[in-house]
């Protein structure tokens, strides 16, 4: 299939290589044409513009960082695209956002999908990869092959919008785990006892966990460097709790852990691993009540 | 003075109203021509576009719903920006996010236009009866000319800071008045559900430290059961949306706001949004007792 691909993050550099390996033709374009040159090396095609890689492409994959940069994107893609065109967006988004665009494209006669995905950039460079998507379902025969390059589970939620509410899901339950993992450890270390071992303990248990198995894995070590940016996490909790606000849906715990986040970013960890997460409960524990 | 006045709502109908009976002329544009009716037999000319009234006025009064609003009032097609002289000034009292607030005012500065925020805290009692708090960010300059058309509408007017610091003064009175009307609703359910008198609670601790306006006044109306507006639910539950934003955005940790929010966001969600924000009893209730 003739595919373009846009942005060549950590997420969308070994997602690229993959379709790329699996036999299909790549159009690639880059505000920073540097960053898609190892896929030129491999047999991409550049394009000057947006619209000249959605001209030349069936289907345009892009995964770039917030809505505003999805937005824009699609009103330049827009500009090339053919009828019967689809533009598939891995992107984390606001599910109004993917909604707004989908309206626009569908008075071109252009298809949007929202697949946002689960697994962070070990899922992406394995291919194993959660995905869930939203949009018609009718898409689903020509989109299959491409997601079963990129993942291990794939999911059609519903329409389009669908997916990043599931995204949405995905880092509640996801991050107030790892707080859940950080309050642990906390209350371990505070009490005299190692918490590697009662990490190990658990996770032969009911509260075992993949976070508590990577997450907390990182806390035991002590290892806060970036596996997941703990920014990524705090910006994806401000689309959800707007989301909550919008639809009149109260997520207590939710609102609990985005206050967490917002002082590891006032720490200025946001760069480090959610892990960090345990640092902010360490850190309020060590104010002088002298000063 | 020359008055321009745009958002007749249930605040602003009454604001403009006490200008016009202090003698100055009033200029307004409305979107609904049908909020321009109370204004038929006083001294207020109609306008077609803010823009001209902007050009007929010295200062130009502003209160309407949410951000957007002002800036497309302020900055939009035939928008304030569009046909005000230099040297006008823009007094918002509407409550908006404080760092929508000072980017406005940069752009308005573009065209030598002062902008001021002076948003408000009394509801439409306070607006009826001119009694109402204007929190002020903006020049001392620009705050000096205001000031005798706040005193119209207002009892206490004060200076806070720059541009965007009355929308923070105001936002931390949406802190207080959320957290208290909350902390207020679970004490009488509390004290009921325990088999005791919440009248007799409330009357008590009027003599001690938790005394407050808000069990004074909200208590009473939650006792009389008298959940009409005053102020409603959903504008509250906006509000918190402002202050969670912000907190977001600067790394602020506000664990007691981001809580009651959810519980803001529930009141709306269960469909009593435009009752009176002493609703939030009636939700604790429910949510306490067996279906």
């Amino acid at each position: 299939m003739r595919l373009g691909f846009i942005g060549f993050g950590a997420m969308g550099r070994p997602m690229a290589e993959h379709l790329l390996r699996a036999g299909h033709e790549l159009l690639v374009w880059s505000r920073r044409p540097v960053s898609a040159e190892f896929l030129l090396a491999q047999g991409a095609t550049w394009c000057d513009s947006p619209a000249a890689v959605a001209g030349a492409s069936e289907v345009v994959c892009t995964n770039v960082t917030g809505s505003a940069d999805v937005e824009a994107l699609a009103g330049e893609l827009a500009q090339g695209f053919s009828i019967g065109s689809i533009h598939l967006d891995f992107s984390t988004i606001a599910p109004g956002a993917a909604r707004r665009i989908a309206a626009a494209y569908a008075r071109r006669g252009v298809d949007f999908v929202d697949a946002p995905v689960s697994g962070g950039s070990g899922g992406a460079q394995a291919a194993t990869l959660s995905i869930m998507w939203g949009g018609k379902s009718t898409l689903a025969t020509r989109l299959q092959p491409l997601f079963e390059v990129l993942g291990k589970t794939i999911v059609r939620i519903g329409e389009v919008g669908a997916g990043q509410v599931a995204k949405a899901c995905n880092q509640m339950v996801m991050v107030a785990a790892i707080e859940a993992c950080a309050e642990a450890a906390r209350l371990a270390e505070a009490a005299g006892v190692d918490f590697a071992k009662v990490r190990t303990a658990m996770l032969g248990g009911s509260a075992g966990s993949r976070v508590l198995d990577v997450f907390g894995g990182r806390m035991a070590a002590r290892d806060f460097k970036a596996g997941v940016e703990a920014r990524l996490h705090h910006k994806d909790y401000a689309l959800l709790m707007d989301e909550a606000t919008r639809i009149g849906a109260a997520l207590p715990a939710s609102a609990a852990v985005w206050q967490q986040l917002n002082a590891l970013m006032a720490q200025g960890w946001g760069r480090d691993d959610t892990s960090s997460l345990l640092r902010v409960l360490e850190a309020g524990t060590e104010l002088d009540p002298a000063q | 003075m020359n008055v321009g006045f745009i958002g007749l709502g249930l605040m602003g109908r009454p604001m403009a109203l006490h200008l016009e009976k202090a003698g100055h002329a009033l200029h307004l544009w409305a979107r609904r021509p049908e909020s321009l009716a109370p204004f038929a037999a006083v001294n207020a000319k109609t306008h077609a576009t803010p823009a001209q009234v902007a050009a007929h006025a010295e200062v130009v009064i502003v209160m309407v719903a949410d951000a957007p609003d002002v800036e497309n009032v302020c900055l939009g097609k035939d928008g304030l920006a569009a046909g005000g002289k230099p040297g006008l000034i823009v007094v918002d009292m509407s409550t908006i996010n404080p760092n929508a607030a000072r980017t406005i005012g940069q752009r308005l500065a573009e065209k030598g236009i002062e902008f001021v925020d002076a948003p408000v805290s009394g509801g439409e009692t306070g607006a009826i009866n001119a009694a109402l708090t204007v929190m002020v960010g903006g020049t001392p300059a620009a705050f000096e000319k205001v000031t005798p058309l706040l005193e119209k509408m207002g009892k206490s007017v004060t200076l806070i800071g720059d541009s965007g610091a009355g929308q923070v003064a105001k936002a931390c009175n949406q802190i207080l008045t959320g957290v208290g009307v909350l902390a207020v609703a679970e004490a009488f359910n509390f004290a009921a559900k325990s088999g005791v008198d919440p009248a007799k609670v409330r009357e008590a601790l009027l003599g001690g430290f938790a005394y407050s306006k808000i069990l004074e006044n909200h208590g009473q109306r939650m006792l009389d059961r008298n959940f009409k507006p005053g102020f409603k639910a959903w504008m509250h539950q906006k509000d918190l949306r402002i202050v969670m934003e912000e907190a977001h955005r600067l790394g602020l940790m506000l664990p007691s706001a981001a809580a009651t929010a959810q519980v803001f966001n529930a009141i709306v969600g269960s469909g009593m949004g435009e009752n009176d924000s002493i609703s939030a009893l009636m939700l604790l209730e429910k949510m306490s007792s067996p279906e």
